[in-house]
């Protein structure tokens, strides 16, 4: 009939194809690909940090490509008010490198001419630390306040910056001045005890011991220290009250309200819990004394806590992710204040038909916002936008967790006041 | 075929087929064969015959003579066959490309509407792709002409399985920027909850799920579940994968496995094109778009 009836005749005659193969005016020949050369990877073992916030404070950090050539793999770090550490891996008693405010010295004493310390740094500095063994030493862990820093390591912890409430450990002196300090207060061991943890509040410490125990420091006017006074702590001291028989596991802190989780995944909870962090029968708004938060029960087992400004986050070991307080929980933009844990869905964490398997490991918080790791390595993010410290490239609030584009696996977030700081491993 | 009776079998033609694209051949060429399939196969059949001519003769003034004749105007060698190519309306719910095999449907006369509300409801595709790593062509595909090498060694399995999870979740939120809602609004948020939605606007590819099914040495297979993609955003989608992963990589094979409710097993191939399968199949698909009536018309954002 036409030139098709032939062709669907041969379909199933012959194994000829009937379509012609496309014409080239310079037909390919496959023996060019083989004089290209292979490009070899060139690899080396890195970290990925990526910093987003306010840019002003200089905690970003320049990308300045000279002085990091030399900075060894960063394995840790930390986001203060307006100023991070970073820890690396070296043999030398440079371990921690610093950038951001340095109005009290928190990272370290940084001079151009003599007596005239810089009161902003806009690119990684290194601080010394007197190490006794800087070959062997490790940083294990940092925290940052508002303007003090301290450093966990095998020897003990180290504490930087502004001791006006006693936050350093070490006894307050009327009228010091922190611009021009370079005084370093190490503490060995608390009590005879190994420090396995660290957590700094605004103006307070606290640190872990091996056996479970609370110490803290610092600022007490809200109950923040918990050692059931509201005066200044100059030195580590026992944390009592609901905790002093449990084994503490994590400590969550940014601004003036302490969550603590034992081994049995229970959370205790004290400070100031004026937007009902915690709710007490008589209404207290500070809270001296850890207390045991019974609402959580309900909530299963809990495996990771942060607390906010204003807000708590927990996980529990399903990976589902409760939010109360006040603020932006996550929860919509009609979900801004509740005494009873919210549930965030886990439709917004990325978890669907397609990806059933993906659940949320931890959350950490800043002062208005909260950020969440899934074990796949994304970073989700939620909470008020300042200084555009959500990454999400845009100034707007975030009312419920959406993903952070990141070029890496997510390993640890470190969340500040309006800056973040992400770490992560490459994919390759 | 039991029924020889031409009409018959025309006025079930209609609805969708779905059948099984084969690759390097373009989705206008195989409606052109399936059309001239259908129709050949009807003209064997017992077709309507030529109606009689029927002729009053004579002078009107006296008796007038009645005969019947074979009518040459209506007659097949005059006017041509039965069913003619222009005569059955055939059109494609998704266009797979020149280099894609897989899955397609196709809407039989009134069952064009049907196909037309498929396409325009954005049904999630599933694809099967292969690709090889280490080699970079000028097109993304096996055909084309290499033009960059690298290595490919230091790719293991959990690579790949890390970066495509981080692209997927990357999808995700641009999927909710481009729902069509304010994202700050209440509205904005419960759409997200309900997880995956679809786009607003049918150009841009949403991708919703990305995941590695196989990864042997240079070659791997991802699968790949997605809206409003086109062949080349897969193979640039690929090309990118190799960057990514420190390397390059090029595409061997796109495979649609799956068209929203029908996947490989309701496809026919292309040696079982005859008018008896076809209508079993139309029969089938018909069955299928029956049974979920969210294909023709969608209420939801949310995805199926």
């Amino acid at each position: 009939m036409n030139k098709f009836s032939k062709i669907i005749n041969n379909i199933s005659t012959s194994k000829k194809r009937f379509y012609g193969e496309v014409k080239r005016k310079y037909p390919i020949n496959p023996k060019d690909a083989e004089k290209i050369t292979s490009i070899p990877l060139v690899k080396k073992e890195y970290r990925r940090i990526f910093a987003w916030g306010n840019i002003q404070t200089g905690a970003l950090g320049l990308a300045y490509l000279k002085s990091n050539e030399n900075i060894e793999k960063v394995t840790t770090a930390t986001c203060g008010f307006g100023f991070t550490a970073f820890a690396v891996n070296s043999e030398t008693n440079i371990k921690l490198y610093g950038t951001g405010l340095n109005t009290d010295s928190q990272i370290g004493y940084h001079e151009v001419r003599q007596n005239k310390p810089l009161g902003i740094i806009f690119q990684p500095q290194p601080i010394p630390l007197p190490f006794l063994n800087p070959e062997k030493t490790k940083v294990l862990k940092l925290a940052a306040g508002r303007a003090h820093l301290i450093i966990l390591t095998d020897e003990g912890i180290f504490a930087l910056g502004n001791n006006a409430y006693g936050q350093c450990g070490r006894k307050i002196i009327e009228n010091e001045n922190y611009t021009m300090s370079n005084y370093i207060n190490h503490i060995d061991k608390i009590d005879g005890k190994t420090i396995i943890d660290i957590e700094c509040g605004q103006d307070h410490s606290l640190a872990l011991t091996e056996d479970g125990c609370v110490y803290s420091c610092g600022w007490g006017a809200d109950g923040q220290t918990g050692l059931e006074h509201f005066n200044n702590a100059q030195q580590f001291s026992r944390v009592k009250g609901d905790i002093e028989s449990e084994r503490i596991v994590k400590l969550a802190c940014r601004s003036d309200f302490v969550l603590a989780l034992n081994d049995k995944g229970e959370a205790f909870g004290w400070g100031n819990t004026e937007y009902n962090q915690l709710t007490l029968p008589g209404g207290d708004q500070q809270v001296s004394v850890p207390r045991h938060i019974e609402m959580l029960r309900r909530i299963g087992k809990i495996k990771s806590v942060a607390s906010g400004g204003t807000f708590c986050v927990v996980v529990n070991e399903q990976g589902q992710v409760f939010s109360w307080g006040y603020g932006l929980l996550g929860a919509g933009p009609e979900a801004q204040q509740s005494k009873l844990p919210i549930k965030i869905p886990d439709t917004l964490f990325g978890r669907n038909d397609f990806q059933p398997n993906n659940i949320v490991k931890s959350v950490v918080c800043g002062l208005n916002y909260a950020a969440a790791i899934t074990n796949l390595g994304d970073l989700f993010i939620w909470g008020r936008n300042k200084s555009c410290c959500l990454g999400l490239g845009n100034e707007k609030d975030q009312y419920f967790p959406l993903k952070v584009s990141l070029g890496g696996h997510v390993q640890n977030v470190f969340c500040g006041v309006d800056h973040t700081i992400a770490l992560c491993k490459p994919f390759v | 075929m039991l029924i020889r009776d031409a009409e018959t079998i025309w006025n079930t033609l209609k609805g969708i087929i779905c059948v099984y694209k084969p690759a390097e051949v373009s989705v206008q060429k195989l409606r052109t064969i399936i059309i001239n399939k259908i129709c050949t196969e009807l003209n064997e059949t017992e077709v309507r015959p030529p109606i009689d001519y029927v002729a009053i003769e004579g002078d009107p003034m006296k008796s007038l003579s009645v005969s019947v004749r074979p009518n040459y105007a209506d007659h097949p060698l005059v006017v041509g066959p039965r069913y003619q190519e222009e005569d059955l309306p055939l059109s494609w719910s998704n266009n797979l490309g020149w280099n894609t095999t897989g899955v397609l449907i196709f809407g039989l006369r009134s069952g064009t509407r049907s196909a037309k509300f498929i396409r325009e409801n954005r049904p999630t595709r599933a694809y099967r792709i292969k690709g090889v790593l280490g080699e970079a062509t000028e097109n993304g595909l096996k055909g084309g002409k290499v033009v960059e090498k690298s290595t490919w060694r230091h790719v293991k399995q959990f690579n790949m399985d890390r970066l495509l999870s981080a692209m997927q979740a990357s999808h995700q939120k641009k999927m909710f920027e481009m729902c069509g809602v304010d994202m700050q609004s209440q509205l904005g948020y419960e759409l997200a909850i309900k997880g995956l939605i679809r786009p607003l606007d049918g150009k841009i590819p949403v991708v919703y799920g990305l995941k590695c099914i196989e990864f042997d040495g240079p070659n791997f297979t991802i699968e790949i579940q997605c809206v409003n993609e086109y062949e080349t955003y897969l193979t640039s989608l690929i090309h990118e994968i190799g960057l990514k992963l420190h390397s390059t990589a090029h595409c061997t094979a796109i495979q649609c496995i799956r068209h929203s409710y029908f996947t490989l097993e309701h496809a026919l191939l292309m040696k079982h094109w005859n008018l008896q399968n076809i209508i079993t199949n139309l029969e089938q698909c018909n069955k299928i778009l029956s049974e979920n009536e969210n294909l023709v018309k969608q209420e939801s954002v949310a995805l199926i």
